[in-house]
């Protein structure tokens, strides 16, 4: 199953560009602080206004030449912010399940503890540090089972080590999921170790789009498919 | 004194929680819907504030004697008339505190942070978890302000509420008028006596407000 992104408007200053093809896969996208990489996370979600066409899984998220946008409510994605949004009146638990009616524990179990916040579930966010708040934001993004997961510097705050693992984790739930996973991310080891897709930006334009396959020797080989 | 205190009290809590009720959702349509003629309803709201108590006491009477519709219609309902009545007063303070009720929640709905309106689009939360998970908790505040100033206001109604309840004793005679009653009589002692609870009254339910305000402010600055 492939997906279908053509976005091009005028946003503030940034004209966003960006037009790509891709499959159910990890996806990182890197470039220079207002390059328009998070801008593009927000267009994909719906959360701005923008002119194009986006094509998920077969069902038309947005046709402007027809006027048509289908609202955020109805995409099923996981968006997670580059600061962790937690409601501070809700347990890390209730932040987590907030707005799936039909709970699975065995889901919940597994997804707590790959993120590693089981035993944060009790408490209240305001008690929890930066990367503890991202893994709960990321948790809850995926505790519904998005069509598509939107992950903007989802391990800023993290540890290195517990950022490896939490790499780690993130390829096994993309399997699991078999969705597309957009990730916007400023280390590099990030796109060297998750990235099936790289892509980079510059000044709202996608510049490069490059495929990473794996060869029959085990090397990653980089093939561009860009400009 | 305690009889004119006691309905003051009853037509308070009455119009505060039929306030909320009514003030909640006119509150968040006027924060998050844009429709033709949002500004036409946002000066209809606000009018209380400025138009004398007099003008809106008598409009009220019109609207409510036996034989317009809502006199009628209520008399059939059940056998009692609107005006001068419990029932009335109650009518006019919801339309005289309306602004009170309305603007403070509709500012607090205006407040919540962004990120928290775009989680729940992100979320896809339906309109009972938009109000009792986001909506609701985020404007605590705002509703309790809300809350308060209906209450403290409608404490303080005088011409609204002598218009259309007139003054019957045990009825629909409030502590505002008993006070003006009071005074008119020469009855001093009792005048003071009664001047003094409502303005502790008063005191307390704007101490409630500016410790609800200071700390939103507080939270505000935390965040």
């Amino acid at each position: 199953m492939t997906h279908d992104l053509r976005l091009t408007t005028q946003l503030g200053s940034l004209f966003l560009d960006v037009h790509a093809e891709f499959a159910n896969e990890m996806i990182v996208i890197s470039g220079e602080n207002g390059a328009g990489k998070s801008t593009l996370l927000r267009c994909i979600a719906g959360l701005e206004e923008v002119s194009g066409q986006i094509c998920m899984h077969g069902q038309q998220w947005l046709d402007s030449s027809a006027g048509f946008v289908l609202p955020t409510e109805q995409r099923k994605l996981g968006f997670v912010w580059s600061e962790a949004v937690l409601l501070p009146w809700l347990t890390i638990e209730k932040n987590i399940i907030l707005g799936v009616d039909e709970e699975s524990l065995l889901w919940f179990e597994q997804l707590v503890e790959q993120l590693e916040i089981k035993h944060l579930l009790k408490r209240k966010p305001d008690v929890l540090s930066t990367g503890e708040a991202q893994r709960v934001s990321l948790a809850r993004a995926i505790y519904r089972k998005p069509s598509i997961l939107l992950l903007d510097e989802p391990f800023s705050a993290q540890a290195p080590d517990i950022r490896a693992r939490l790499r780690q984790a993130l390829q096994r739930l993309q399997k699991q999921l078999q969705i597309p996973i957009i990730l916007v991310s400023h280390d590099v080891e990030d796109a060297k170790v998750l990235a099936q897709k790289h892509w980079r930006m510059r000044e709202g334009k996608l510049m490069v789009s490059i495929n990473r396959h794996s060869r029959e020797d085990g090397n990653p080989y980089f093939e561009s498919t860009g400009e | 004194m305690i009889d004119s205190l006691i309905i003051s009290l009853q037509l308070a809590l009455t119009t505060t929680v039929l306030l909320l009720l009514i003030g909640l959702p006119l509150a968040y349509i006027l924060a998050f819907k844009s429709f033709k003629g949002r500004t036409v309803l946002e000066i209809i709201v606000a009018l209380p504030l400025v138009l004398p108590p007099t003008v809106l006491g008598y409009y009220v009477l019109l609207m409510i004697a036996p034989d317009s519709m809502l006199g009628s219609a209520w008399n059939m309902l059940f056998d009692s008339s609107l005006a001068f009545s419990f029932s009335g007063m109650v009518f006019a303070s919801v339309l005289y505190s309306l602004p009170f009720a309305v603007q403070p929640m509709q500012q607090a709905f205006r407040a919540i942070p962004k990120n928290w309106l775009e989680l729940i689009k992100a979320q896809s939360l339906n309109i009972k978890h938009r109000l009792l998970k986001v909506i609701l908790p985020a404007s605590k505040g705002g509703i309790l302000v809300a809350a308060a100033l209906s209450f403290a206001h409608t404490i303080g109604e005088f011409g609204v509420v002598l218009m259309v309840g007139g003054s019957i004793p045990g009825e629909t005679k409030v502590a505002s008028i008993a006070l003006f009653e009071m005074v008119e009589m020469q009855q001093q002692s009792e005048a003071w006596m009664l001047a003094l609870i409502l303005l502790a009254l008063s005191f307390v339910m704007l101490s409630v407000v500016y410790s609800i305000n200071r700390s939103a402010l507080n939270m505000g600055a935390a965040k």
